[in-house]
């Protein structure tokens, strides 16, 4: 899925745009067409989801951890399902459909010449989950050798790439390859 | 001390790559009779066709969701003695509270590890064989 199938948006639509950055591990779902999510990608993924009937959209970005640092695959799918889940469930909330649902998934860069591709791992995971769950892949950008800057409106659709070449990117990704939390009970309330 | 072989173990959840990992996990402790549901209406149709021990489902689903599953189960007396955990998310407190007065029998924080699943099964049940 070379192909990012992405409209260019005039620049005046970007200018006038409320702009939300959207970081590792967050996610937003916007119901406003004023709103952009902007991102910027290395090795991380982000989902691009919306309904296009119910006029909602959101965007996660997240990045599995590197199983060398203690996890196995399984935890990654755990991860990043969590991660996709958290998505979902905020659009289902606001009323999206889950079979009216359509995704762009951009990143999963290869930024290292290290034998660990994370950013395939990243981008196969999330393919292989939108292939279960039946959410159509309308467009996107996965893999490569370069960093993206990703601007999406979340009620048209429309996403902007561009190919982004620094450095700096690499290295604040490799401060955050790190194993993803202990999961930690609320602890707030003990049932049994 | 129930064998876990023994349970026999409903998992709903609307995404099948979560079922997929639940089942996973309790394959993964020795429990093989595990049917799946995709919504609280599937699951509730599937109980009452053939009951379970355990119901482990979701909150947020479409149709019936996880609050409204557990209600139907304890409203039904030949299913009100099923035990029921309910899979949250860390900022579900609030849904966690609504699930103990319908009669949760615990709850599992998402994401969660083979060793929390066990546990929270064996919270329900006592340890397993």
């Amino acid at each position: 899925m070379n192909s990012p199938h992405a409209r260019a948006a005039p620049d005046d639509d970007y200018a006038q745009a409320r702009k939300i950055a959207v970081i590792q591990g967050e996610y937003r779902v916007i119901d406003d067409p004023g709103v952009v999510l902007t991102t910027v990608l290395g090795s991380c993924v982000a989902a691009c989801m919306r309904d296009p009937m119910a006029g909602v959209g959101g965007m996660n970005h997240f990045l599995l951890a590197n199983p060398q640092n203690g996890t196995t695959g399984s935890d990654q799918v755990r991860y990043g399902a969590y991660a996709m889940e958290l998505l979902i469930n905020d659009l289902l909330k606001r009323g999206a459909r889950r079979d009216r649902l359509e995704v762009k998934l951009f990143g999963g860069a290869k930024l290292f010449d290290t034998l660990q591709d994370i950013g395939d791992s990243n981008a196969s995971f999330a393919e292989q989950f939108m292939r279960d769950e039946g959410i159509p892949v309308s467009g996107g950008s996965l893999r490569g050798r370069s960093a993206r800057r990703v601007e999406y409106w979340p009620i048209s659709g429309r996403v902007r790439q561009r190919m982004v070449e620094d450095r700096s990117i690499a290295e604040q990704e490799t401060r955050l390859v790190r194993r993803p939390p202990t999961p930690v009970d609320t602890g707030a309330v003990e049932l049994w | 001390m129930p064998a876990a072989s023994a349970l026999q173990i409903l998992v709903v959840d609307d995404q099948l790559t979560i079922r997929s990992l639940v089942r996973n996990g309790l394959q993964h402790i020795g429990v093989t009779d595990v049917r799946e549901a995709a919504d609280g209406e599937d699951a509730l149709r599937a109980l009452i066709t053939k009951p379970a021990h355990l119901v482990i489902s979701d909150f947020n689903m479409p149709k019936l969701d996880g609050l409204g599953l557990l209600r139907a189960i304890r409203a039904h007396p030949p299913l009100r003695q099923t035990a029921f955990i309910m899979l949250t998310g860390r900022a579900d407190k609030d849904l966690v509270d609504r699930a103990a007065q319908f009669g949760v029998n615990n709850y599992l924080v998402k994401p969660f590890t083979v060793v929390t699943l066990r546990e929270k099964i064996e919270e329900v049940f006592g340890a397993l064989t």
